[in-house]
């Protein structure tokens, strides 16, 4: 079997301000695994320590404690490096090159020879729409062009392994459709994909696994289907439910919650066949029968609960606890 | 290949670099405002007092050559500095490192780069040179490589020290401690070391080595301007005084690497 693209065992990383005494530890004990070949959402508050993770992951920082394997080599290994393409939340680039001219600085970089970058440049440019403005300074790009760019360099080099930091971020709702999709392609084509993202819609789309971090702990982690799970119970939604129909569901273990489209009825899924027999027999019209299934974003709110909606807060009108420090 | 694009780019980037390019203006403002005095005094030159003149004019040419080439360790230790900490304050260096590229061949890249900025400074000061020799009514007679090397070695070891602090400090700070090793450097070199007080004879020994010996590594110390000819130096003189300079620049090269080595990649 082969062995899993990344690997973190037991990772530790305190920031510390030796003049100021202050110590914060951005990552405690964290362990988890990312098959070659999925799709993994990496998820969390602001301030729970993705972007560190993400930065030990790629050898910026060094992890104070735990083992760190990245496509079977140490975090920062060229080796590995040369198998992976970066997109960091809000990409920086040379101002002054224009689009033709970083992709070839960062070709060269990835030890290809500048003379024969040409076609995969045109290619990727054409891939992530900006065919026409490979002449134009990237200074001059709008915020959506500046993203979609980081993403033509990101996979530049045909990478094994891509590590997005919100990859939709700045994005129109079509752009975020465009990504969408590239990254069904890329999962299509085997690669592994590490993506951080607060999209949560968007990444139980796309995504395989999920790991969920919070104040710098693993707090969940597992396949999309397992997390989300297999509910016992169904939503049935009926047309006009009569009133007198509504105590015999309710002793049925049913939830009745009317609305403009009618009557929502959630029920356990061994007693649907049962219902559905009452309402058609009472002349109802059954518009739909759906099995019930928690969402990301139930089981993200389940396990960060309140701490995501503080931590958001928090770091919207406050500085991080030690100032200049990254969590 | 990775070191050479790197370079490139770093040498490319000092044409966008406003802070660098001031500096280059400035330098060129104040050479041209230094040679107002210098070609009045040619223009005044008659023949009752050409010798006089002529003493006046070689001494300006001359106390504009020192200032060119001083300005220079100036220009290597910012663009150093800078070069290493925009990448660092802009993010760049995030991208960048997410390439097969070691740190240590990121760092070298940059400093060929200043060094490739310091090499187009040093043709222009020997291009200058050579123009002020001929307006002071000499002319340069000896091989130019002195002109070209000494400074070179020179800078490069402004360059390595300020890029070894930059690791670490923030590039306005860096700048104040390298002027202030500049400026020690200079008085060190010209410095009486025997004192009276045994404290500060040792302390001047050991900043005479401990600060690197520009002086030596002057090229005026071969160049006397005000005869326009360069002295005559044995080889064996030269292969050490450079292989000195270049070996301090190497070590500081070398901890400016290890130093990188350890610290964290963020945009700071």
């Amino acid at each position: 079997m082969a062995t899993p693209a990344i690997e973190f065992h037991d990772v530790g990383k305190v920031y510390r301000r030796r003049l100021a005494g202050q110590e914060v530890a951005a990552l405690s004990d964290v362990s988890f695994a990312v098959q070659r070949g999925e799709v993994c959402a990496f998820l969390g508050p602001n301030g729970a320590g993705k972007t560190t993770s993400i930065s030990i992951l790629m050898g910026f920082l060094y992890a104070d404690a735990g083992n760190i394997r990245v496509l079977d080599y140490e975090p920062g290994d060229v080796r590995a490096k040369a198998q992976i393409g970066f997109l960091p939340e809000n990409f920086a680039f040379y101002k002054y090159l224009n689009a033709e001219k970083l992709l070839r600085f960062h070709y060269s970089l990835g030890g290809g020879q500048p003379s024969e970058a040409g076609p995969r440049i045109r290619e990727l440019l054409h891939q992530v729409k900006l065919e026409g403005y490979e002449n134009l300074k990237i200074g001059k790009y709008s915020r959506g062009m500046v993203q979609r760019i980081g993403l033509a360099q990101a996979l530049l080099r045909d990478p094994q392994l891509l590590v997005l930091d919100e990859p939709t971020s700045g994005l129109d709702p079509a752009g975020r459709k465009e990504v969408r999709d590239l990254m069904f392609s890329l999962k299509a084509a085997g690669k592994t994909i590490f993506l951080s993202s607060h999209l949560l819609s968007e990444v139980e789309q796309i995504c395989d696994r999920v790991i969920i971090i919070d104040r710098g702990k693993l707090v969940q982690s597992g396949r999309m289907e397992e997390l989300l799970g297999a509910s016992d119970r169904v939503e049935i939604v009926a047309s006009d439910l009569p009133a007198d129909l509504e105590p015999s569901v309710i002793e049925s273990g049913g939830a009745i919650e009317r609305g403009p489209y009618g009557a929502r009825i959630v029920i356990a899924t061994a007693r649907k066949r049962e219902l559905a027999e009452k309402l058609w027999a009472a002349g109802c019209d059954v518009v739909s029968i759906i099995p019930q299934r928690s969402s990301l974003e139930d089981v993200y709110m389940k396990v960060v609960g309140d701490n995501a909606t503080a931590a958001t807060v928090a770091s919207a009108v406050t500085t991080p606890e030690v100032p200049g420090l990254p969590v | 290949m990775k070191i050479r694009t790197l370079a490139q780019s770093t040498f490319g980037s000092f044409f966008h670099n406003w802070v660098v390019l001031i500096l280059l203006i400035v330098c060129v403002g104040v050479v041209l405002l230094m040679m107002t005095p210098l070609l009045g005094a040619k223009a005044m030159t008659s023949a009752q007092n050409a010798a006089q003149m002529q003493t006046v004019v070689l001494s300006m040419v001359s106390g504009i050559m020192t200032f060119v080439s001083a300005f220079g360790s100036v220009v290597a230790a910012w663009a150093a500095a800078d070069a290493l900490a925009t990448e660092m304050t802009s993010g760049t260096i995030l991208a960048v490192m997410a390439r097969p590229v070691k740190r240590w061949e990121f760092l070298v890249g940059k400093f060929l780069g200043v060094m490739l900025l310091m090499a187009a400074y040093v043709l222009m000061m020997y291009g200058l040179s050579a123009l002020l020799a001929w307006i002071g009514g000499e002319r340069i007679q000896s091989t130019p490589w002195v002109l070209l090397v000494y400074p070179m070695v020179r800078y490069a070891i402004w360059a390595a020290v300020a890029m070894a602090l930059a690791t670490v400090l923030r590039p306005m700070v860096t700048m104040g401690i390298v002027v202030l090793l500049q400026i020690g450097a200079y008085l060190i070199g010209r410095a009486d070391l025997e004192a009276e007080r045994v404290a500060t004879r040792y302390m001047l020994h050991g900043l005479y080595w401990v600060l690197p010996s520009t002086n030596l590594l002057s090229e005026s110390r071969f160049l006397e301007i005000t005869h326009a000819s360069l002295k005559q130096t044995g080889w064996l003189e030269h292969v050490t005084t450079l292989a000195y300079g270049l070996d301090y620049a190497v070590v500081c090269l070398v901890l400016a690497m290890w130093s990188f080595h350890y610290r964290s990649l963020k945009r700071d």
